[in-house]
């Protein structure tokens, strides 16, 4: 997986139905996407990973909900909170994207939870939807957040993903629209294409060598 | 008047973009607005006015925008961030950047629909459903007020 567009919202919460998003993602470039909360889909050109998003008001609501994920569900979206929750979310076990960075209070994202991420293999979402979507102050605000992720994400190495959180297949972007957006704030092609990739590695870890037999 | 010489005459860039859902900018002018808007609440109108950004064709399915030379990736980048034109849900595709609208235009490929429009009711409403190669079916509301979208495959509708 080279390229994966880390999270689509297909029908019933868009107007697009998940194996459309997925033609449409292979037209632009992706080689899988990460369908949330929709219905299950196949597709021959490439791979639809399924993912469950945990909106939760506390950390305990948060580690019922991510004992409750079944073995269909690939990855744990958790949407990010005040400071004390992102800290526990990203040590939470299961849990593999921290997502909705932009929407949670300023510096509710610090180095703390940057070196947890980082040592659990716990990823953070980059969100491109408010950076089409929004203009003016909404936008600014952003950019503001995302150019500060990337500094701790430079400075502590935890893995990004790039997700187009489309609705629509008006709002998915092709990859190197992908570079363009994220160039905005800052981020160099080598770092677009390694946050592209992230998803495969969470999906494979990297883990110490096992005598097998 | 004497035009200028080549080299005091302004270095240009024209982009490339594919429209979709193919049918939505129906008017020129409307798809330049838009295209203005995006890049100003992006860049600003410094950055905006030295890049003169200009919609100098537009089809059903593609659109070209001239710029100056330099100023195309700023521009490019505003497309991505164009959602609407006019009243209608749009996404411009960038596909090609060239010195001149001849090479762009032999690089336009037509998407023509699979077979004529079709009528179709899905729960209580009415939709005209366009079939496009790789399976892909577009439904347009039969609505007065409001036309919904629903972009599905073949699959999609013999589950339905």
């Amino acid at each position: 997986m080279h390229a994966t567009d880390a999270s689509v919202c297909p029908y019933p919460a868009g107007n697009s139905s998940a194996g459309r998003m997925a033609i449409e993602a292979s037209e632009l470039g992706f080689d899988s996407i990460v369908v949330i909360d929709g219905e299950p889909a196949c597709s021959d050109t490439l791979c639809i990973l399924r993912g469950m998003v945990i909106r939760a008001s506390s950390v305990k609501d948060l580690l019922k909900q991510a004992q409750r994920a079944g073995p269909e569900i690939d990855l744990i979206f958790v949407d990010a909170g005040d400071l004390a929750f992102n800290r526990a979310a990203v040590t939470a076990r299961g849990v593999s994207v921290l997502r909705s960075i932009y929407r949670s209070p300023k510096n509710a994202f610090d180095h703390v939870a940057a070196r947890a991420a980082a040592e659990r293999g716990v990823a953070v979402d980059i969100n491109l939807y408010p950076i089409v979507h929004y203009r003016g102050a909404g936008r600014q605000k952003v950019l503001h957040r995302y150019a500060d992720l990337l500094l701790l994400h430079r400075r502590y190495g935890f893995g990004l993903t790039i997700s187009s959180n489309a609705r629509s297949i008006l709002d998915q972007r092709s990859v190197r629209e992908t570079e363009r957006l994220c160039a905005l704030f800052g981020m160099t092609h080598e770092e677009v294409a390694a946050a592209l990739a992230t998803v495969g590695t969470l999906l494979r870890p990297a883990r110490p060598v096992r005598v097998i037999a | 008047m004497k035009p200028r010489p080549p080299v005091m005459r302004q270095k240009r860039r024209y982009i490339l973009a594919r429209i979709v859902p193919p049918g939505s900018c129906p008017d020129q002018k409307q798809a330049y607005l838009s295209v203005l808007d995006a890049a100003t609440a992006l860049w600003g109108d410094a950055v905006v006015g030295l890049a003169q950004p200009a919609v100098v064709f537009c089809d059903e399915q593609y659109l070209i925008v001239r710029c100056r030379r330099g100023s195309e990736d700023a521009i490019a980048t505003a497309l991505a961030t164009v959602t609407a034109v006019g009243d209608r849900a749009v996404a411009l595709r960038t596909m090609a950047v060239s010195g001149t609208i001849h090479a762009l235009k032999r690089r336009m490929r037509q998407i023509r629909p699979v077979s004529e429009p079709e009528e179709c009711v899905i729960g209580e409403r009415y939709f005209t459903m366009y079939r496009y190669p790789r399976q892909k079916v577009d439904l347009v509301e039969k609505s007065i007020k409001t036309q919904k979208l629903l972009f599905l495959t073949e699959t999609d509708l013999e589950e339905r």
